[in-house]
């Protein structure tokens, strides 16, 4: 511990007055007086409730937050009436378009209006009967595996959250909507491994080290570029393919549904480059550069032993060489397409056409 | 009276007959989410021909609004395929329920086999995978609905003894 | 530079020829003949679906999880093979009486299934509909004022611990997870609640912010929960009971019974960390003792936070007249020994019970005790 108050306030004379004053009636009513902006707020569609778009009004609102934030790094509440002596709490990110994107709000109620709880909304008990031991090793390594990933992707916005200005609510919340996103694949994905009859599968050396990688980069730019459009969207892939080829509606629903929620962490991923890059256009280089010593990650995670062969057995559903022959076709045109979603989002974002810059490409000979 | 007559697929008034039934299960749309996406819907003809397009707009958790073709019409995504991979998918939808895994929207979109997906902006593509057990539960709607195929053929009648998954 | 993965994956030969080899259907399969406990588990109770109380078996649970972790420190879920060449983490606490509560699986399956809606779950039309008299509006706008503020403190704190803890604590990572959410729905209800009475927000509370600091340092994850959940939760909990009590509305009812049930589950979290903590590591007394000194020093210098006590006056005593004032003055007295009561009540329970008599906070509670009328 090492702030300590500026006094101890018990030894302090001014105060016990104070209080003793108010608790005789004799109220200050110093705030009272607060001249802060008049609004009300109210639900434009009442079928919606009232969202933050709704109480984007005057100062309160998301629009009015300057690029800069500067002499605000307390956590009093975005337009209220600020006070002398409000303590620095440390933010280090305190520029928006590090952080922001368009569609941030719209994203966070999205996310919490789309909620599910692995517990109860998974039929579990559906899968007691067909118990398919190849086709449970398969799932059970591929869920062992995408704990992993959840088990890092809920940390990314938990490094970040902390240090970010109070200033950015909407995306501090979205941030914390994240976490519980990946808190519920963490989740799920445990309790299919753990269903299976097989017990949980072999962690992944490269997928971690790829991991380790993504999770550590230095800036906030780099690591929504790195996890949200670089990793999320073959994440998006990958739970895709697990409902894809669901041999069971579980199985199916797990799938669908984490999909859903990686799929806004990807949308947030394109919309803050776009912003980033609208914003700050020099950075295009910098981040152009990243990716072409980060994206080798992909095939660390995607292409990890751990995943790919699970992901192959999935879809030839025997250990019959002819149908491991079909299983890997499938996971061909899987990777491929994954990567053909990659490219057209990383250009959507603002970061150009990346198919002949990438490395990526050439593992498709 | 004579009655009225059946439901045609593909047809506005089957979309719009799905949207009513949404609206009936207002409480389970609801609890899967906001639900924002306009996408097209482009069936086919077997034999060649001109495709019939709509356009389903969804705000909050209702489908809004129906229209048939898709011009002029900013859609998120248009699934596009021929008439006989949609008449299968609603086959079994009717048959069973709901979509079994072969015949969910998802697998059949997955690689462009039996049914595509186009669309001008990836976030627009994306918001498939944003609501896809909306958009799934939608279609599953089908199921519930009295129609018949230009051929005057009907779907299957529900298959109780069968489930989509063990008990 | 941030850390590189020791090999460049698309320049590795062995690696992508392993890759394509896999993408051409051949497979080792390797990872299937790891040996490892094979299990099925099932929801013993199948209204509550499967649990983490119904994973806790063998190696895979929390019940035979060592003390400390030496085995893992990578992100490799608990229980499954490891590897060689698995990164490290790099965590900071790999000791599970630092984060440990009893009941933590339950708070956490609590969590997931009890989240609601701070947009869709208030009826905004209703309280549309209700003007709120000035002096009763603007006390209550002050009053979500300070509750916005200071909500979100409970995020960044615990979000900031969640990386540095072991991997093999994820029960409690998802936890911290919940708990974030939580603190942003209450930190949104409130602005939006503010927003909505047609006053907007009022002034911000110097004398908290400099609490908020103080629970934003702490040198282990068991103080900052300490004085976290425990102690600033706690007392946050009782503030929001009494807050329902004197609700303006009935929807202002609602929208505080909804954020109690998610303080409450902190709190709890809270409780059993701490009484995990002493009965594990009980080494750890002193220093939590010194640790809870300063944060009630920062407690009884709340008393600053005019901003804070006034409206509680105003709204309990439903006005500004003499005779209101008279009467809020007797409630929110009532209402603040209730709270402190409340507070180490909970200390006792915990295992702290002699807290009482170290606590400067007691003491002059006491005092006050002593010269209220009877």
């Amino acid at each position: 511990m090492a702030y300590y108050a500026e006094k101890n306030f018990f030894e302090d004379e001014q105060l016990i007055e104070l209080v003793t004053s108010i608790l005789s009636g004799n109220l200050t009513l110093e705030w009272y007086q607060a001249q802060g902006a008049r609004v009300r707020a109210r639900p434009a569609d009442p079928r919606r409730g009232l969202t933050y778009e709704d109480c984007n009004l005057g100062p309160y609102g998301y629009d009015a937050i300057p690029e800069l934030i500067r002499n605000r790094y307390s956590m009093a509440a975005r337009g209220s009436v600020l006070v002398t002596k409000l303590p620095d709490l440390g933010y280090t990110v305190n520029r928006r378009s590090d952080v922001w994107s368009d569609n941030v709000v719209t994203l966070y109620e999205e996310a919490k209006s789309r909620r599910w709880a692995p517990a109860v909304d998974v039929p579990w008990t559906e899968l007691a009967a067909r118990a398919d031991p190849v086709r449970e090793a398969a799932m059970a390594q591929v869920c062992t595996f995408l704990e992993e990933v959840a088990l890092v992707a809920m940390e990314m916005p938990s490094k970040w959250v902390f240090s970010i200005n109070q200033e950015f609510l909407e995306l501090k919340s979205f941030l914390c909507a994240q976490m519980i996103d990946e808190a519920r694949h963490v989740e799920a994905c445990r309790k299919r491994a753990l269903a299976s009859g097989q017990g949980l599968g072999r962690a992944s050396a490269s997928a971690e080290q790829a991991l380790k990688e993504l999770l550590s980069a230095e800036t906030y730019p780099e690591a929504s570029l790195g996890m949200n459009l670089l990793l999320g969207g073959f994440v998006v892939a990958m739970y895709r393919a697990i409902a894809a080829l669901a041999g069971m509606r579980a199985d199916r629903l797990l799938g669908t549904l984490a999909m859903q929620d990686v799929a806004r962490s990807v949308a947030y991923g394109v919309g803050h480059m776009r912003y980033h890059l609208a914003h700050q256009p020099a950075k295009a280089v910098a981040l152009g550069e990243y990716l072409d010593r980060t994206e080798h990650v992909v095939l660390g995670i995607a292409g990890s032993p751990e995943f790919l062969e699970p992901l192959v057995l999935l879809a030839a559903g025997s250990l019959d060489r002819e149908r491991l022959a079909a299983g890997s076709r499938f996971a061909r045109r899987w990777f491929r397409a994954a990567l053909e979603e990659y490219f057209e989002r990383a250009a959507a974002a603002g970061l150009g056409d990346r198919r002949e810059r990438s490395r990526l490409p050439r593992l498709d000979s | 009276m004579p009655s009225p007559p059946p439901i045609r697929f593909p047809s506005r008034a089957f979309f719009e007959a799905l949207g009513d039934a949404m609206r009936a299960e207002r409480e389970r749309f609801s609890r899967l989410g906001f639900f924002d996406t306009t996408f097209g819907v482009r069936i086919s003809p077997d034999d060649g021909g001109e495709p019939a397009e709509f356009a389903l707009r969804f705000e909050v958790f209702d489908c809004v609004r129906v229209m048939e073709g898709l011009a002029g019409v900013e859609a998120d995504f248009v699934v596009e395929g021929p008439f006989g991979a949609w008449r299968e998918m609603f086959d079994t939808i009717h048959a069973l329920g709901a979509a079994d895994t072969a015949q969910s929207l998802n697998t059949l979109t997955h690689f462009g086999e039996r049914l595509r997906v186009r669309y001008d902006d990836p976030d627009g593509h994306d918001k498939l995978y944003r609501f896809a057990e909306s958009i799934q539960e939608f279609l599953d709607l089908s199921a519930r609905i009295d129609y018949v195929y230009p051929d005057g053929s009907r779907p299957p009648a529900r298959r109780d003894d069968l489930r989509r998954s063990a008990p | 530079m941030s850390y590189l993965s020791t090999i460049d994956f698309t320049e590795d030969q062995a690696f992508v020829d392993r890759f394509q080899r896999t993408m051409r259907g051949d497979l080792e399969l390797s990872w299937m003949d790891v040996p490892r406990e094979r299990v099925a588990c099932r929801p013993e109770n199948a209204r509550r679906g499967l649990t983490f109380r119904d994973l806790d078996v063998g190696a895979y649970g929390f019940t035979e999880m060592p003390e400390l972790i030496r085995e893992n420190r990578s992100f490799a879920p608990r229980g499954a093979a490891m590897p060689e060449g698995l990164p490290d983490l790099q965590a900071e606490v790999s000791r599970k009486s630092e984060v440990w509560a009893y009941n933590i699986e339950g708070y956490y399956e609590e969590a997931m299934t009890r989240q609601w809606n701070a947009t869709t779950d208030i009826p905004w039309a209703e309280l549309q509909s209700v003007d709120l008299p000035e002096d009763i509006g603007k006390a209550y706008a002050q009053l979500l004022t300070f509750l916005t503020e200071v909500e979100m403190i409970a995020t960044d704190v615990p979000a900031k611990w969640m990386g540095r803890l072991n991997a093999d604590f994820f029960e409690v990572k998802n936890f911290i997870a919940t708990q974030a959410m939580d603190e942003a729905r209450h930190a949104e209800i409130f602005r939006k609640r503010a927003l909505s009475t047609g006053w907007g927000l009022m002034r911000a509370s110097a004398q908290n912010e400099f609490n908020l600091k103080f629970l934003r340092d702490a040198d282990s994850f068991a103080e900052a929960s300490l004085a976290l959940h425990l102690q600033a939760e706690g007392m946050v909990l009782t503030l929001f009971r009494f807050s329902e009590y004197i609700s303006p509305t009935e929807g202002d009812k609602k929208l505080f019974r909804l954020v109690m049930q998610d303080e409450a589950r902190h709190v709890g979290y809270g409780m059993q960390h701490l009484k995990w903590v002493l009965d594990h590591f009980p080494e750890r007394r002193e220093a939590i003792h010194h640790h809870l000194d300063e944060a009630e020093n920062f407690v009884f210098g709340g008393g600053y936070a005019t901003e804070v006590l006034e409206p509680f006056i105003i709204l309990s005593g439903k006005g500004l007249k003499k005779e209101n004032i008279a009467e809020g003055v007797r409630i929110t007295n009532a209402f603040q020994l209730k709270q402190t009561d409340e507070y180490f009540e909970r200390l006792a329970k915990c295992g702290l019970p002699e807290r009482r008599e170290r606590s400067r906070l007691w003491k002059m509670v006491e005092m006050r005790k002593q010269t209220m009328p009877a």
